[in-house]
């Protein structure tokens, strides 16, 4: 009995997952709009028939949620989104280590910053193994990276103390 | 001046003595087209110092071939990774990432290498004798035709969700409102920028593309070992040089598709600004359409992957056309050729044909024999290419992730166009794991600015009469033909069913 439960959930349509992306877009439409109110005419009437239509498509698509919600074949769940729930820890880890990655560049740099960034994330997805190897590995990357991209091709790159340091040799 | 075959032939000659910029054009081409965030043109930009001090036919020659390589490079991070190196690539994931993930990355590779390679190669001799009559499409293309183009594209997002065509419109048309945000190209108004100053100058493409494939596909793909398709034991199977030739075999036998698709990138090459991005999502849609087996779209179809590819490398030599004989570049890559011609005093137009026409015809002679060599160069590195998708996820999501972020902030070295990167990246992994397309958003983010540029023109010109858009017999065909183009799967699909519902009733 608590088999069939789980399995009719597990069929049902998370819904709730699938709202996120309408309910942003229409609040960035609606934002919009709010910024545009006060131009011309002939500035607004791109987003106005954009914007419009894209609102219609979203009330379509909360009809049909409703309807299925209604009809049970679909729940308020986020199950999409979080599932499979063995890899939560390690995705949401990885998410912060990348947004500390765009804070941290500013100040340390492509390189230093890139060989931090490699080897907590990939010591992160091992659980912790192969740790001779990934830092070997992060350090070769990133110095491979600064070369290739930095020194080769002259690329702009995130300037950090290592690259300032290396500025006189290269 | 007349041009016979022996003027052509001569001249083909001439340009294959110029190899040793070619062959190492080519490589560089390869490996900036699969980096996001590299493009040709910035490619170019970094090495004027070294094509300014070359003969102009020298440089020209360099560019050229640097340029249709970085088309064909575009694809390799796009079939592998499902993270196209130019937005021009966006389309190719569609069915190659399947394919890679179905253990066949080496054939996608060499599929795609060689629809690029007879698509480009074709388009340039094409290109070489229609020349005349191919620069008059840019003349008939105004704001209003451009409108119906713009919405061409975006009717093909419906098409290209095709399980969920309301999924598939609400991401395209928030793609275009993204695509919305910054000034507008009149009255400078910021809309839509929550107040960041970054934004002003529109949606930066690379951190969007950034985001939208790479970040939020490495976060996707961590939840597999590999990206390729495992056995039991989680390994990958081993191959050798029987998917690249089967993949050879495969692509010369789709060479009706090939030809069609890349005419279509041609034409669209020769409008200025339309690009390859329209090209191949159009090449997509439209082989979708007419093919016999549409369902497979999606799953890691040839014609599917065929298709994009052919028509992004017909946009090379489709670029090149308006740039010589009017005067106006086809693209970013074109527009730093024509900087480096009036360096050297060359004056682009039909002038050039007459006075210089080895210099005028010399870009497409260029382009032919880059195609051609490419056949030697690239083809045989399908093989190893494809052996980096058997590299663990471990270590390969924090590598995408690294190394595309910090390409995101390459384009304009702003450090806030990596947070964008995150943000894009967020929305696409949302995105991926609910159903709704990635590139349908991306094809919007793409679409909005251009749409936007061109219905300010109209309503400037019409003086704020909508009705415009209808006020054109170009403009109106197009539209006929966009109607019928979106109702021809719903027919199609239910002749199908039709027929199904006959042959089980029959049964």
């Amino acid at each position: 009995m608590a088999e069939d439960t789980g399995n009719k959930n597990l069929e049902r349509k998370s819904i709730g997952s699938e709202l996120i992306i309408p309910v942003a877009a229409l609040l960035f439409t609606i934002y919009y709009f709010y910024t545009i109110i006060d131009a011309p005419w002939t500035a607004q009437v791109a987003a106005f028939i954009v914007g419009s239509i894209l609102i219609v498509l979203i009330m379509l698509f909360l009809a049909k949620c409703i309807r299925s919600i209604i009809l049970g074949e679909g729940t308020l769940n986020f199950d999409t989104i979080i599932n499979p729930k063995s890899f939560l820890i390690k995705r949401l880890g990885l998410l912060v280590l990348t947004i500390a990655y765009t804070f941290v560049v500013s100040s340390l740099g492509f390189t230093i910053t890139t060989f931090i960034f490699l080897f907590m994330a990939m010591l992160l997805l091992s659980d912790g193994h192969k740790k001779r190897f990934i830092f070997s590995l992060s350090l070769l990357l990133s110095l491979g990276g600064y070369l290739l991209f930095i020194v080769a091709f002259k690329t702009r790159f995130p300037a950090g103390p290592f690259e300032t340091l290396m500025k006189g040799l290269f | 001046m007349e041009y016979d075959l022996f003027f052509f032939g001569e001249l083909f000659i001439h340009t294959f003595s110029y190899w040793w910029v070619i062959i190492p054009a080519i490589f560089l081409g390869l490996v900036v087209g699969a980096m996001p965030g590299f493009s040709a043109a910035n490619t170019i930009i970094i090495l004027l110092p070294l094509t300014l001090a070359m003969k102009p036919e020298v440089g020209l020659t360099f560019m050229v071939a640097l340029y249709a390589s970085s088309r064909m490079g575009a694809g390799i991070p796009a079939i592998l990774f499902n993270i196209p190196g130019t937005a021009g690539a966006a389309a190719t994931p569609l069915d190659g990432y399947p394919m890679t993930k179905q253990g066949r990355g080496q054939q996608a590779l060499a599929m795609s290498f060689v629809a690029s390679i007879s698509g480009g190669l074709f388009t340039t001799l094409l290109a070489l004798v229609a020349l005349p009559w191919l620069s008059q499409v840019a003349y008939y293309l105004h704001s209003v035709e451009m409108i119906v183009i713009m919405f061409f594209g975006i009717s093909l997002i419906a098409t290209i969700a095709a399980k969920d065509t309301l999924k598939g419109l609400i991401a395209g048309f928030f793609g275009l409102m993204i695509g919305f945000i910054g000034s507008d190209a009149v009255y400078e108004t910021p809309r839509g920028t929550f107040g960041f100053l970054e934004l002003y100058d529109k949606i930066p493409l690379i951190p969007a593309l950034v985001g939208l494939f790479a970040i939020s596909e490495a976060f996707a793909f961590i939840e597999k070992q590999h990206i390729a398709l495992e056995d039991d034991q989680g390994a990958v199977p081993r191959t050798g040089w029987t998917q690249t030739l089967e993949g050879v075999r495969i692509a010369a036998s789709k060479w009706w598709l090939i030809t069609w698709t890349s005419l279509i990138g041609l034409v669209i090459g020769v409008v200025p600004g339309a690009g390859a991005s329209i090209a191949s999502f159009v090449a997509y849609q439209q082989s979708k359409t007419f093919s016999k087996t549409p369902e497979l779209f999606g799953t890691g179809h040839v014609e599917g992957l065929i298709a994009p590819e052919s028509a992004n490398n017909g946009v090379t030599s489709g670029t090149l056309v308006p740039l010589l004989i009017i005067g106006i570049p086809g693209g970013a890559t074109a527009a730093i050729m024509l900087v480096v011609l009036q360096y050297h005093g060359v004056t682009v137009g039909p002038d050039l044909f007459m006075n210089n026409p080895e210099l005028a015809f010399g870009p497409f002679a260029a382009m032919a024999v880059t195609y051609t060599l490419m056949i030697l160069t690239a083809l045989p590195l399908a093989r190893y290419m494809s052996k980096i998708t058997v590299v663990s996820t471990i270590y390969l999501a924090p590598i995408i992730i690294s190394f595309t972020l910090v390409g995101s902030f390459v384009p304009r070295g702003y450090l806030f166009d990596m947070n964008l990167a995150l943000v894009f990246g967020v929305i696409g992994f949302i995105a991926r794991k609910t159903g709704y397309h990635v590139a349908a958003i991306l094809i919007g983010v793409i679409l909005g600015p251009l749409l936007e540029m061109y219905f300010l023109r109209a309503m400037k010109m019409s003086q704020g009469d909508v009705m415009v858009i209808f006020s054109s017999t170009i403009g109106n065909t197009l539209w006929v033909f966009l109607a019928i183009s979106l109702a021809i799967p719903y027919i199609m699909e239910y002749r199908r069913k039709k027929r199904n519902s006959i042959l089980e009733s029959n049964d």
